[in-house]
């Protein structure tokens, strides 16, 4: 164990916990090296310290711990019904990274996981291992699911792997989501068109309300032009819609804002939704009592929890009437409660 | 408040004088109360240490604003200087490890801390010592885990006869400064702070008991909604008294959820 140095460890990830087994794996290394003034700490299994009984999620949301280790299960679990997959014959997320460096209120992960700590599974080899079997038909992958992979891309590099994968892969489609302004790591890379980098966009008010540790408004949108400007293809997520007392004029606005600075024919879709989770989920949510999203009183339904139909329709039928003045209807997807 | 606790009258004595706190002989155990703090002398060994903590907490069960800081003394390797003061970041106990939470800047070395059931008197990997595994499990029963902390002041390099009670206190009265600086840094932690004042979770607590649980569980939802929402405005409550038909009860709450969350 190293102990930590007395001078300034760093806000974020002051400590590192790393299973014995990883401590080699040139991830490991990298990241080792890379948070030098962290705090090491060996430990068995990644559980020990994640899944340890009486953490406080809210605490911890200020000073996120960075746990490195070693994936023995699956990678790859089938896409949820609460996405969109977009067609194609199969559709998995991976789960290569459990926790997420940004803190969004209505984010399901806080229901999820009992810590708001970050574990990285630094074994992605076993992850493109697990998929080869299944890439004889069109496979969506979505790399970014149970977290934000761009937010810290530089650390992990897992989106570049992914990408340099995918090359070769001509039945592999990817889905790279994202709320991070961090195109550099992407810069480099070739465009690959059967890869969708995903961005997901809130008016800056709802961003500072309920978006802790996100990149402003402005940063994604300089983002996102920079990647289509590189021939990316990109789709920007107005999902989740949060429905508020100014929604009327803060989510409209931000369409009129995101066409004012992106081309509208340089996205290959715009995807709108509002708030839903699932029951069990929002339960877990209300239990930390940190934001009124929580607590709205939503419509459940085959366990899952939505705004009132009406409410629902509103928010859809605005969007979509301020997306079709920008976008054809082929190019605008939304989720909607099945009926 | 603040839940002290050492193995060793030793330990405790810079503490009692420190804080001024006064014997009390509630517990079968040497206890010691002040302003705000509550200092408890497990005697030696992990079983000791789990029964007195277990003690503690049931005397006074903490709340969320409470801390439990273990401070003594320790033996370490000699890459670690005698009369230095260690924060804890893993307990290695026998067939287990246990990891508080540390989640504030602090000026000590870190390290992890094996707890063992003898004094050792040859050369050991890590910080040694005899009570932080039952304090743990204990404790981690009644507190969040970022509301504990382990110090220990390294006092012999697995030379545990030389060990003195002078030393002891000595060691521990030299880091008084340390223990109240981490304290302060402790207490900055924000924890899930309480959204609603004692007056209004009493009229809460009230007005539920003029409905079903389930509609308790409605309008508390729906008070959790309105203070997330507007944190400074004051609760609404209907100045009305409430009806005593049923139907009227049920008729006037929903109106009052309406209100709250619209």
């Amino acid at each position: 164990m190293k102990p930590l140095s007395p001078t300034s460890p760093p806000k974020l990830y002051s400590h590192l916990y790393v299973e014995k087994r990883v401590l080699n794996h040139p991830q490991t290394r990298f990241i080792m090296e890379k948070f030098d003034r962290s705090a090491i700490v060996l430990i068995d299994h990644y559980k020990e310290v994640f899944n340890r009984p009486n953490q406080s999620f809210a605490a911890q949301s200020d000073s996120k711990k960075l746990i490195l280790a070693h994936k023995d299960g699956k990678f790859l679990h089938e896409g949820s019904q609460y996405s969109d997959g977009f067609e194609h014959p199969q559709f998995f997320y991976a789960s290569s990274i459990m926790g997420c460096l940004y803190d969004c209120d209505y984010c399901y992960l806080q229901g999820l996981y009992p810590s708001a700590n970050t574990v990285l599974f630094v074994n992605l080899e076993d992850a493109f291992e697990q998929l080869l079997p299944y890439l004889d038909k069109d496979t969506l992958i979505a790399t970014s699911y149970d977290t934000d992979t761009l937010a810290i891309e530089s650390l992990t590099r897992q989106t570049l792997l992914w990408l340099e994968f995918a090359e070769n892969q001509k039945n592999l489609h990817l889905e790279i989501r994202t709320k991070s302004a961090n195109f550099k790591p992407l810069k480099k890379m070739k465009p690959n068109q059967r890869v969708i980098l995903a961005w997901t966009l809130s008016p800056q008010k709802i961003i500072d309300r309920y978006e802790h540790a996100t990149p402003s408004l402005a940063q994604r949108l300089r983002a996102i032009k920079e990647a289509v400007e590189a021939g990316w293809n990109v789709r920007v997520c107005i999902d989740p819609v949060i429905y508020t007392d100014a929604f009327e004029t803060l989510y409209p606005d931000l369409i009129d804002i995101l066409f004012h600075h992106i081309d509208p024919s340089t996205i290959t879709h715009l995807t709108l939704g509002s708030f839903r989770m699932s029951t069990p989920h929002l339960r877990a949510l209300k239990k930390l009592h940190r934001s009124d999203v929580a607590f709205y009183p939503y419509e459940v339904s085959d366990d899952m929890a939505t705004y009132p139909e009406t409410i629902e329709s509103t928010i859809l039928e605005t969007l979509v009437a301020k997306a079709r003045t920008y976008l054809n209807e082929e190019r605008i997807r939304t989720w909607q409660r099945q009926s | 408040m603040i839940y002290l606790t050492c193995a060793l009258d030793a330990e405790a004595r810079p503490l009692i004088e420190h804080y001024r706190l006064k014997r009390d002989y509630t517990l079968p155990y040497t206890f010691y109360k002040g302003d705000g703090i509550l200092l408890l002398v497990t005697g030696i060994g992990r079983s000791n240490a789990m029964l007195a903590l277990s003690a503690l907490m049931g005397y006074r069960i903490p709340t969320k604003d409470d801390l439990l800081i273990n401070i003594g003394i320790c033996g370490a390797p000699d890459t670690y200087r005698l009369g230095e003061a260690l924060l804890i970041h893993q307990i290695m106990d026998t067939d287990r490890s246990y990891y508080p939470d540390i989640l504030y800047p602090h000026p000590l070395r870190e390290t992890g801390l094996m707890c063992v059931d003898t004094p050792v008197s040859s050369p050991c990997l890590s910080p040694v010592d005899m009570e932080s595994g039952g304090i743990f499990q204990a404790a981690s029963r009644f507190l969040k885990l970022h509301q504990m902390a382990f110090i220990k002041i390294v006092s012999d390099h697995f030379e545990p006869h030389k060990v003195t009670k002078e030393g002891a206190i000595h060691l521990v009265k030299s880091h008084i400064h340390t223990l109240e600086s981490l304290i302060a840094s402790l207490q900055k932690v924000s924890s899930d702070p309480s959204l609603f004042t004692p007056e209004e979770m009493e009229k809460i607590g009230e007005w539920k008991t003029h409905f079903t649980v389930s509609q308790g569980v409605k309008l508390e939802e729906a008070l959790f909604y309105f203070r997330l929402k507007i944190p400074k405005r004051p609760l609404p409550f209907p100045t009305d008294p409430i009806p005593t038909s049923k139907r009227e009860r049920s008729t006037l709450l929903e109106t009052f959820i309406a209100h709250l969350t619209a």
